[in-house]
């Protein structure tokens, strides 16, 4: 355990490369891991590079509307009501589908670890204050919040990142206070304070780097969960403009040709099944890599 | 600490966390844009109808008073009235959540009813077959959208197997089997990703139960290893799960929204999604109102149950 409190060794970003080097370990023996590590890349590529790869504009209506798939024909995963190609529709719903799941994540991550980073630096009523707030938003119903923010403050990509983030606050924030007051006490934050660094060169420099694992790990789970809220969002209507495809929306149009057309609906929901399978597989190595306890329920 | 006390300082908080939900309303409805005596007439009206009904609602009143004055309407619960149908709030959402309540209860069940025996057989019989086949089963269920399985339901049951429905709802005075029935696929859907969720926190605490000395002591002792199991390991593996078993609560609520719109059953789902379209607030926050209210309190309701099942515990303190 105690080498996880290092701060030997070199650094890529504020993060420590020892990191790096024990999650390539991890990959290289454990299956699940290998799996995990392909699926985010093959789907991280084909979202990223979606304008380059898909064969068609996802927009276009070109085709004969409820095509069954057929792998040898012009639109090898069908078409939907209106004749668009659904391969082309899929890709471009990666986009949205990880990018928004992403986002809102980073956008929990960040506000949430610098709360818990000041909460567990500074201590006392500073402490007091922001952890109560946190507690507070720990049960919550999150996707009926979600839901009515989105439906106030209209749809577009930023609303629906804020109100699916929103609820990851507190996790991060819980579990970056935690990992600060552990290591205050170590040697070398004495070290730092006594060679005259000011707080914020001390929070950034020495606490951060060393509340990372447990954060990586937090944040790959979080976005296999948000991945799922945005699906459902989505689903209901709720998402990123209806036009746009995701992959919820998508699996929400197909619904209404559910039995004329089953792939409509089916096919996004594999996607969704698969990538965040492959999320939380890949989260798993990390936390065996990092040594991370699964629940802290404190 | 004692156990009275305990409970009070966790029932302050509930009342904190309903403040919270019910500030963030307010909040959050006050600041759609535009004027919401004008959303309600719609079209073209006079000034003198609109000042009548800004009246009528108090909007001519600073926000603060305006809050106070919900608040206190909220204490006597009184929700306000749709704009679209004048009934109550509280009335047209009393009238819908028979089917989301029974949908979430079973879904709970069959989450339990998975998750807690599996996760005993993983973690008891770690790195063979039985644990690689229900961790990955489990994998599963928190990979997918309940409403997708849901869909996947109505697609291979529905089609094979006539005496289950796939749409609607049957009150339950209707006969408990029609009413099973018509909710038992909703259930499974809210249920199985939930049951996931649950199963690896089961495994995770009987591992970690199973490694403390006391279970080793009690091996030792040369107590036969099912009793052991059973009467030691069970009770105090049981505790994490139970806590967070409440916490998670909120995921069976959310899923049921989506699902009832899979099985076109009307329920709390429907309501808020319908409301949502129609734009009529209060209704909207009605129903989020008394969801996170219901929410709440489960959450004391595990909190009792956390107490019961562990007698000896230290409540608050240790930071």
């Amino acid at each position: 355990m105690s080498s996880r409190f290092d701060t030997e060794g070199g650094r890529i970003f504020g993060v420590r490369t020892d990191l790096v080097e024990q999650f390539v370990n991890t990959v290289r023996r454990d299956l699940k891991a290998k799996i995990g590590v392909v699926i985010v890349t093959l789907f991280l590529l084909a979202a990223i590079f979606a304008p380059e790869l898909a064969p068609y504009d996802p927009m276009a209506q070109d085709f004969a509307p409820l095509q069954a798939p057929a792998l040898s024909s012009e639109t090898p995963l069908g078409t939907d009501s209106f004749g668009r190609d659904l391969l082309s529709r899929l890709m471009y719903g990666a986009r949205i589908s990880l990018g928004v799941g992403l986002g809102a994540v980073l956008f929990g991550a960040i506000t949430g670890v610098l709360l818990g980073l000041v909460a567990g630096f500074y201590g006392g009523w500073v402490d007091d204050l922001l952890m109560r707030s946190v507690d507070v938003m720990w049960a919550f119903p999150w996707l009926l919040i979600a839901i009515m923010l989105v439906s106030i403050f209209g749809q577009g990509v930023w609303n629906v990142i804020i109100a699916v983030g929103f609820a990851y606050i507190d996790d991060f924030a819980r579990i970056t206070r935690g990992e600060v007051l552990s290591i205050r006490e170590e040697e070398y934050m004495l070290a730092a304070e006594s060679v005259g660094l000011g707080d914020l060169e001390i929070i950034f420099e020495e606490v951060f780097p060393n509340t990372v694992a447990p954060i990586i790990v937090q944040f790959t789970v979080l976005v296999a969960r948000a991945m799922l809220a945005e699906a459902t969002l989505s689903f209901l209507g709720l998402g990123v403009k209806p036009s746009t495809p995701t992959w919820g929306s998508l699996l929400g149009q197909g619904r209404d040709f559910i039995t004329q057309a089953w792939w409509i609906s089916i096919l996004p929901g594999v996607l969704i099944m698969i990538t965040v399978l492959g999320i939380n597989l890949f989260g798993d190595a990390l936390r065996d890599a990092f040594d991370v306890r699964e629940v802290d329920s404190e | 600490m004692g156990l009275r006390e305990y409970l009070l300082k966790r029932l302050v908080h509930s009342v904190f966390v309903m403040l919270f939900v019910v500030t963030v309303v307010f909040a959050a409805v006050r600041s759609i844009p535009g004027d919401p005596a004008r959303l309600m007439l719609g079209g073209d009206v006079d000034t003198a109808t609109l000042e009548a009904l800004r009246a009528e609602l108090g909007l001519n009143q600073p926000l603060y008073i305006q809050y106070f004055r919900w608040l206190r309407r909220l204490l006597t619960g009184d929700l306000g009235e749709s704009i679209r149908t004048g009934e109550p709030v509280l009335g047209s959402i009393v009238q819908v959540a028979g089917p989301t309540l029974s949908i979430a209860a079973l879904g709970m069940v069959i989450a339990l009813v998975i998750a807690i025996p599996t996760g005993i057989i993983s973690a008891v019989k770690r790195y063979e077959i039985e644990d690689y086949l229900s961790t990955t089963i489990a994998f599963f269920g928190i990979s997918m959208p309940a409403f997708w399985i849901g869909i996947v339901l109505v697609l291979v049951i529905g089609v094979n197997v006539e005496s289950i429905p796939t749409f609607g709802y049957t009150p339950i005075d209707e006969g408990i089997s029609p009413w099973f029935r018509s909710i038992l696929l909703p259930s499974f859907a809210v249920g199985f990703p939930y049951g996931g969720i649950l199963m690896r926190m089961m495994r995770s605490s009987m591992l970690e139960v199973l490694n403390e000395d006391y279970m080793r002591t009690a091996r030792a002792k040369g107590l036969s290893s099912n009793l052991v199991l059973f009467k030691h390991g069970l009770q105090n593996a049981l505790i994490p799960v139970v806590t967070l078993a409440g916490i998670f609560l909120a995921v069976v609520l959310g899923g049921v929204v989506a699902v009832e719109i899979v099985f076109g059953i009307r329920g709390l789902g429907r309501l808020l999604i319908g409301s949502i379209n129609r734009r009529d607030f209060p209704l909207i926050q009605g129903t989020v109102l008394l969801i996170a209210f219901v929410f709440v309190l489960a959450n004391i309701v595990v909190d009792l149950l956390y107490t019961m099942i562990n007698p000896r515990i230290k409540y608050g303190g240790g930071d």
